[in-house]
């Protein structure tokens, strides 16, 4: 029993390694490039957030809100999401809302707290689900293209292609300087109440510190990068018109896009009947 | 040779008409400092000197922070917050990175650059993103970060980097602080009707706040800053191309002028919640439209009806047309 | 006609005593392949920045004279003008990739110059450069020779007359420098451009350049052709640049009046086997490095190992993997990239668990015990020795992994590290701020501090000159006393055959070989099989005699008479 116990134990940790983050965030970044969300033109997604990310804040009708957070869930099924982000999800709407309802009770509130606090995780889910399908499920290259057509800032969109470039290198070496301050270093015994405190005082000195040689070792980095983007035009570019419609012409609407728009209106409006008839 | 003058026999800048150029000698401290361009003109070494950091040198410090920091956050958005009680241990507070980097280098462009990562990498990668929420934390962080990098001038003065550091904590949180009630106040209807609710954000907000900026600020901005910058401060500039921070290249105090332009952002986080929420109040949102009358949703719906279908065939069509192509 | 002409240059980097480059003359023809020559520091790097207006556009400093590429002065055109004429390829090359994907990287700068017909541009540059149907595929997914033939790709897509390359197969294995060249060849040949390397595999430069320039102390020696410049062996030994072994073995031949005197040194094989055809085999019985290693040091018993990736299933990297290593013993690692070298390192430090077998390293299960308790038995030094240095100065990287174990007379140990490894000057350094060589040393020496049963090291040699290489090697005699067993990954043959008992080849995650070197480099079929390039020198003994195997210059003058 005990040693079923450590073996769990241990294998919950193992979840959680660097290891493990980062391949579920590379996969977040990289693996579902070929779902029906990604395939999508990144400007109607964005309008489609849009309505889904805002309009739930200012509605108070139980039902309504229900049937966002339905049509909302499903989109995020279709972007196959990596595991960690929907577990995070989970776990960021219930501690906001039922954080606060505790609290409330706490301070001589009643059952009458529970239909705002429902109404407010519904409000919480759906607009947190809208934005993870469409920043998760979205091709982050594509997504800066939709971002620029909007007429977001030329850096933003440089700066999401380039993040999403540079993602598993970063990722790599920051793993790469943990180990070497792992193995180097002697980590002190992680057992009894004050022995845990300590484990975690050492674990995050250790990240703080493995920064210093992060630093340095990404400044070498980015003076090429910069360099290279100079003689490559980057500067040019951003002061060209022309090259910003250039690079948008590879968008196009097409009749999955409307049927998508399409089919989300349908479904409001079968929330709108339901609701009016009840 | 260059002819041989010191420093404090430099020629003012009246004497040249053109105002930018002053001689210099070669090993003098104004030579050696980095922004600046030396060209030899008839066998004296000219000086121009800039006030500022090159466009090129200012992309730099934005890329390295942005991939720094936005790494970092990534990290914490990742790991589980626990929790003791109300207690929140987190270790959501990177800002150490920022700060350091504001405070060494170009801080606007260290300041931009912390919030972009953060927004690029952990919410727009991780699908994180959280609506208006984010443009208050866009500029807050910027606010805070821009004003700790203005106000060290000297990177070796550790008493001046603590403070800044403590105070880039201080603003960021409490700008954040603030906009955070406003919000929940927005979000819940009738946020005074509600017993004891009122009370409890005001509490936890306040307590977040002072929670995070004893726990977090000094244990994740103090003291890894009094940390690093001393060690990077000297090393890190040169892999860049450039030179360190001393008094004479530091930009000059925080003004007025500056401080007004970051009270106005501010102002301008605040108005743009306030305007998108209170203009949405004016239209009447919910009550009226979500009731409507049965005939109006029934239209709407066989409108969306006819959408899909008409939509469907035009796509099947397409299809079909680029098959016989 | 010259596509480039240097007048009188001399540059100082701003605070720098002495100037990188001092008064530099040089014109370089259109259409030629030029490899540039010198020892660490004479200002090739900066030299090359000069070529594209890198300096003074961007990096300031003190310039003088004149420089034109193609026709314009670099002082007065913009950058962006200079990238149409000169093309780069960085040394670290991974950073000047900027986008996500292939296709999108190779047509980057010609759609940042409102080039219409961009996207048709980057894939003619992703054909000239041996790319053609990876368009869509993530930057992650490329192996280190494809990224830096997208690198090049990315330059060529905007037509340059003239393309610059920092270093291109410092970090690659044979077979794909061999492709790199072939590329810059087809350039060279078919396209018209002009190449300028800076290089330091004087083989490759035998086979594929039309002249050398030899810079020393920031100044053009001399400019010549390549086989007249490979002929000057000392001027080039004095800069630290060796040539081809074959030239180097004639060249003693001829010093010795073995040869007659007035002949041009070969520099090639094909030349080779005329000038030494003339020799005899004298089999003097070279010895034969071999194991004698008896006691079991690591055991790997049917060991099963896969990755996961990203998207589909995890990717299989070992399957059954049964391998012992000795006590004692100096073993090389080789096979291509890929073939699943790092991971057995990794499988011995405990960082990758294998999903099936067992690990045994002096009789501790390794496949069930945490990296941290077995950092005392085993240690492994990265290929990049940057990730090494976690501290502010070489001197406490040293001692950290002492310190915090409070091990008897760190302090003093910490000295004697120092000391052995000639580092005792730059002690208060901090470790990524050093030279190439020095580093290495100093990651070498981060490696040994704990005097580790078992050292494991990760391309020693990459990136390093071939005096720096040299050193290396005399470092990893002077550590035997401290750590006996070794094991190398390289694609370095020369470092194999010089210092390894024990080689064994991979091949797809399989042990195809396993022996001394004469029993693999002999060995035609797997040689073949896993892409080993053996020696220089080695090749040319074996195509003159087939019992030969002399694996050094020395042992060559020796073989043959």
């Amino acid at each position: 029993m005990e040693k079923t116990m450590k073996k769990l134990s241990e294998n919950i940790l193992d979840k959680l390694s660097l290891d493990f983050l980062r391949n579920q965030v590379l996969k977040n970044a990289y693996g579902n490039d070929d779902t029906v969300i990604a395939k999508l033109d990144p400007r109607v997604l964005i309008v489609w957030y849009l309505f889904f990310g805002l309009v739930p804040w200012f509605s108070g009708n139980v039902l309504f809100l229900a049937g966002c957070f339905i049509l909302v869930a499903a989109t995020t099924i279709l972007a196959r999401v990596a595991g960690l982000v929907l577990f995070l999800f989970l776990l960021g709407v219930f501690s906001q809302t039922g954080y606060l309802f505790l609290v409330s009770l706490l301070f001589g509130g009643n059952a009458e707290t529970v239909i705002p606090l429902l109404v407010l995780t519904l409000k919480v889910a759906t607009v947190s689900l809208a934005s993870i399908t469409v920043f998760s499920g979205l091709d982050p290259d594509r997504l800066s293209n939709g971002l620029m057509w909007f007429g977001c800032p030329e850096k933003l969109s440089f700066s999401i292609s380039y993040a999403y470039r540079m993602l598993p290198m970063l990722m790599e070496e920051f793993q790469n300087v943990l180990l070497s301050y792992r193995l180097r270093g002697k980590a002190p015994e992680s057992s009894g109440f004050i022995g845990k405190v300590k484990y975690l005082i050492y674990e995050v000195q250790i990240i703080v510190q493995a920064f210093y040689p992060l630093m340095l070792n990404t400044a070498k980095r980015s003076r090429t990068t910069v360099e290279a983007l100079e003689i490559r035009g980057y500067r040019y570019a951003a002061a060209n018109k022309k090259v910003k419609k250039m690079k948008l012409s590879s968008l196009k609407v097409t009749y999955d896009d409307m049927l998508f728009l399409a089919v989300s209106f349908l479904w409001m409006a079968i929330v709108f009947v339901v609701i009016s008839y009840i | 040779m260059p002819r041989r003058r010191t420093e404090s026999n430099l020629k003012p800048k009246a004497f040249y008409p053109e105002l930018t150029y002053v001689l210099l000698e070669q090993d003098s401290e104004l030579y050696k400092t980095a922004y600046i361009i030396v060209k030899k003109e008839k066998g004296i070494y000219v000086v121009m000197k800039r006030e500022q950091a090159t466009q090129s040198q200012k992309l730099m410090v934005f890329v390295l922070t942005m991939s720094l920091y936005g790494l970092a956050t990534l990290f914490t958005e990742l790991i589980p917050k626990f929790q003791v009680g109300i207690v929140e241990f987190s270790v959501e507070y990177f800002l150490f990175i920022p700060l350091v980097l504001g405070m060494l280098f170009d801080p606007l462009s260290a300041a931009l650059g912390a919030a972009t990562g953060e927004l690029v990498f952990s919410e727009i990668m991780l699908g994180q993103f959280g609506g208006l929420g984010e443009v208050e934390k866009f500029i807050t962080v910027t606010i805070g970060i821009y004003v700790a990098g203005r106000l060290v001038r000297n990177p070796k003065n550790q008493k001046m980097v603590g403070i800044a550091a403590m105070l880039g904590v201080i603003v960021q949180q409490f700008l954040g602080t603030m906009v955070d009630i406003l919000k929940v106040q927005f979000a819940i209807e009738d946020f005074e009707a509600v017993e004891g609710l009122p009370e409890a954000v005001a509490v936890t907000e306040g307590f977040a706040f002072l929670n995070d900026v004893l726990f977090s600020g000094i244990l994740f901005c103090l003291l890894p800053t009094l940390f690093l910058v001393p060690r990077l401060y000297g090393k890190i500039e040169p892999l860049l191309g450039m030179q360190p921070r001393t008094e004479n290249t530091a930009l000059s105090a925080i003004g007025v002028k500056t401080a007004i332009v970051c009270v106005i952002a501010f102002l301008g986080a605040i108005a743009a919640e306030f305007l998108a929420e209170s203009g949405f109040e004016l239209v009447s949102w919910e009550a009226d439209w979500a009731e409507s009358t049965g005939a109006m949703a029934v239209g709407m719906l066989i409108a969306a009806v006819a959408a899909v279908v008409v939509l469907v065939i035009m796509k099947k069509n397409a299809e079909r047309a680029q098959m016989q192509k | 006609m010259n596509v480039l002409e240097v007048k009188d240059l001399s540059f100082t980097y701003p605070g720098a005593d002495v100037p990188a480059l001092n008064h530099i003359d040089l014109n370089i023809p259109k259409g030629d392949f030029i490899a540039i020559v010198g020892n660490n520091g004479c200002g090739k790097s900066t030299f090359c920045k000069v070529l594209n207006g890198l300096i003074p556009h961007f990096i300031t400093g003190e310039f003088e004279g004149a420089v034109s590429v193609g026709g314009v002065d670099t002082q007065t055109v913009e950058i962006g003008d200079l990238a149409k004429i000169v093309g780069y390829v960085y040394q670290d090359f991974e950073n000047q990739i900027v986008r996500p994907t292939v296709l999108d990287d190779a047509s980057y700068a010609c759609m940042n110059y409102a080039m219409p017909d961009y996207l048709e541009r980057g894939r003619q540059a992703l054909k000239n450069c041996g790319l053609e149907g990876k368009d869509e595929e993530y930057i992650w997914q490329l192996s280190g020779g494809q990224t830096h033939l997208l690198a090049l790709a990315g330059a060529v897509s905007l037509e340059p007359e003239v393309l610059i390359l920092d270093e291109p197969i410092a970090q690659l294995d044979p077979r794909h420098a061999d492709l790199i060249y072939g590329i810059l060849k087809d350039l060279n040949e078919r396209l018209g451009k002009t190449i300028i390397v800076i290089e330091h595999h004087t083989e490759y430069i035998a086979d594929y350049c039309k002249h050398v320039v030899l810079l020393k102390e920031g100044h053009v020696e001399w400019m010549l052709p390549a086989k007249e410049a490979l002929d000057k062996v000392e001027v080039l030994q004095a800069s630290n640049v060796f040539p081809p072994q074959v030239t180097l073995a004639a060249y003693y031949l001829r010093e010795q009046g073995r040869l007659e005197r007035d002949f041009v040194l070969p520099a090639t094989i094909p030349e080779g086997k005329e000038v030494f055809g003339k020799l005899d085999f004298a089999n003097p019985g070279i010895y034969e490095k071999k194991s004698k290693g008896r006691e079991v040091l690591v055991s790997f018993k049917n060991v099963s190992v896969s990755y996961r990736t990203v998207k589909g299933e995890p990717k299989k990297i070992y399957e059954g993997l049964d391998l012992s290593l000795y006590k004692g013993e100096k073993i090389a690692l080789i096979g291509s990239n890929g073939a699943g070298k790092s991971t057995m390192m990794k499988l011995m430090t405990g960082l990758v668990k294998p999903n099936k077998g067992e690990i045994f390293l002096k009789g501790i299960p390794v496949h069930e015990t945490k990296p941290e308790h077995l950092s005392k038995y085993v240690s492994m030094v990265y290929q990049n020795p940057e990730d090494m240095f976690i501290k502010d100065s070489i001197e406490a990287d040293i001692a950290y992994a002492m310190q915090v174990r409070s091990v008897d007379g760190w302090k003093e140990k910490t000295e004697g590290l120092l000391e052995r490894f000639r580092l005792k000057e730059l002690k208060n350094r901090d470790g990524r701020l050093l030279s190439g060589g020095q580093m290495r040393r100093a990651s070498l020496a981060i490696g040994i501090v704990l005097g580790p049963e078992i050292l494991l090291l990760d391309e020693p040699t990459a990136n390093l000159d071939i005096a720096t290489r040299k050193e290396i090697m005399k470092t990893l005699k002077d550590m035997e006393d401290v750590t006996d067993t070794v094991l190398i990954a390289t694609h370095d043959m020369q470092l194999v055959a010089e210092w390894a008992e024990r080689i064994i080849v991979l091949y797809q995650g399989k042990v195809v070989a396993d022996g001394s070197r004469n029993e693999i480099f002999g060995n035609q079929e797997v040689v073949e099989k896993a892409g080993i390039r053996p020696p220089e020198i080695f090749t040319m003994g074996k195509l003159l005699h087939k019992d030969a195997f002399c694996y050094t210059v020395e042992e060559f003058l020796q073989s043959f008479v």
